[in-house]
């Protein structure tokens, strides 16, 4: 009876038998073929959401009538420590809501906090 | 510093990188086309239609890559379903079946002589136990991950792995050196 390899021996020459196989313009045809893209670039949604935000701070301030106003003379009556709390504790919400937002974007990071979202 | 897959995906999502995605075109292309070309059982030209499908479904569907599993892994299961679908629709157009390609494959009319013994031994093996053994023992793959490729329980992976060793194993000690 004739002698059989071996499991290991047979997972190597079968990794060995495959060859590598050239792009040969394989990757240039693939691309040629893709959708085209419909994203705008990174800067110009950033533009966007920044002129959108101030449009509507805009709004809301001219559609308070004055209240907007108001309150601002008032918190700046606060004693100065009261509005270092209040900086601070927008700080870490506007802090903690960036790390989770950061977190679900980054796969490595989720993966080793292990956390579920 | 090379850019991992990772951050290659990360610039995809971000900004529609084509550059980026053609980046991972030009990482995976081998083993994607040679995985396509053992489940086509070496047809080129069918493989590499398969294989562009298959990365540009990747493109339209990389939202729902959530790296979980490695982009390889992801890539090999799409591949895997655009052979089928394609397998499917030639059956339906030509009622072409398994048995009959199987019957293409007559151990009998392979020269043993030939310098691909392997790769032709390979031919040989039903589907299901080409696929496993590609994946598992060429590809490099786990048998957990194989079986998220192939959509099929981890003992049905496990089980055509070692009969697809077997058959191997056996076709080639028969081709051996007396």
């Amino acid at each position: 009876m004739k002698a059989m390899i071996d499991d290991e021996t047979l997972d190597r020459q079968l990794r060995e038998a495959a060859p590598y196989i050239d792009d040969d313009g394989f990757t240039t045809r693939v691309l040629a073929n893709l959708p085209a893209a419909q994203r705008q670039p990174r800067w110009l949604r950033a533009m966007i959401l920044l002129g959108l935000a101030i449009l509507g701070s805009g709004i809301a301030y001219v559609l308070s009538g004055g209240f907007v106003r108001e309150s601002v003379i008032q918190l700046s009556n606060f004693p100065i420590w009261l509005l270092l709390v209040f900086a601070f504790g927008c700080g870490l919400v506007v802090g903690a809501f960036a790390v989770i937002f950061a977190i679900r974007k980054t796969p490595d990071v989720r993966d080793l906090t292990r956390l579920e979202f | 510093m090379e850019l991992t897959d990772a951050d290659l995906i990360a610039r995809v999502l971000a900004d529609d990188d084509q550059h980026a995605f053609g980046e991972l075109v030009r990482r995976h292309q081998s083993s994607v086309r040679g995985l396509l070309r053992q489940l086509t059982r070496t047809d080129v030209s069918l493989a590499d239609d398969l294989a562009q499908e298959t990365f540009i479904r990747a493109y339209k569907n990389i939202r729902s890559f959530r790296g979980e599993a490695r982009f390889s892994t992801w890539l090999y299961r799409i591949a895997y379903n655009c052979f089928r679908e394609d397998t499917r629709k030639r059956k339906e157009l030509v009622g072409v079946d398994e048995a009959l390609l199987q019957s293409e494959y007559d151990p009998q009319t392979v020269d043993p002589g030939l310098r691909h013994d392997l790769m032709h031994a390979l031919n040989l093996l039903p589907l299901h136990e080409r696929t496993a053994v590609v994946l598992c023992c060429q590809s490099g793959l786990s048998h957990d991950e194989a079986a998220r490729v192939l959509d099929i329980p981890l003992g049905t992976v496990k089980t055509n792995v070692l009969r697809g060793r077997e058959k191997l194993k056996q076709t080639l000690a028969a081709w051996g050196p007396n």
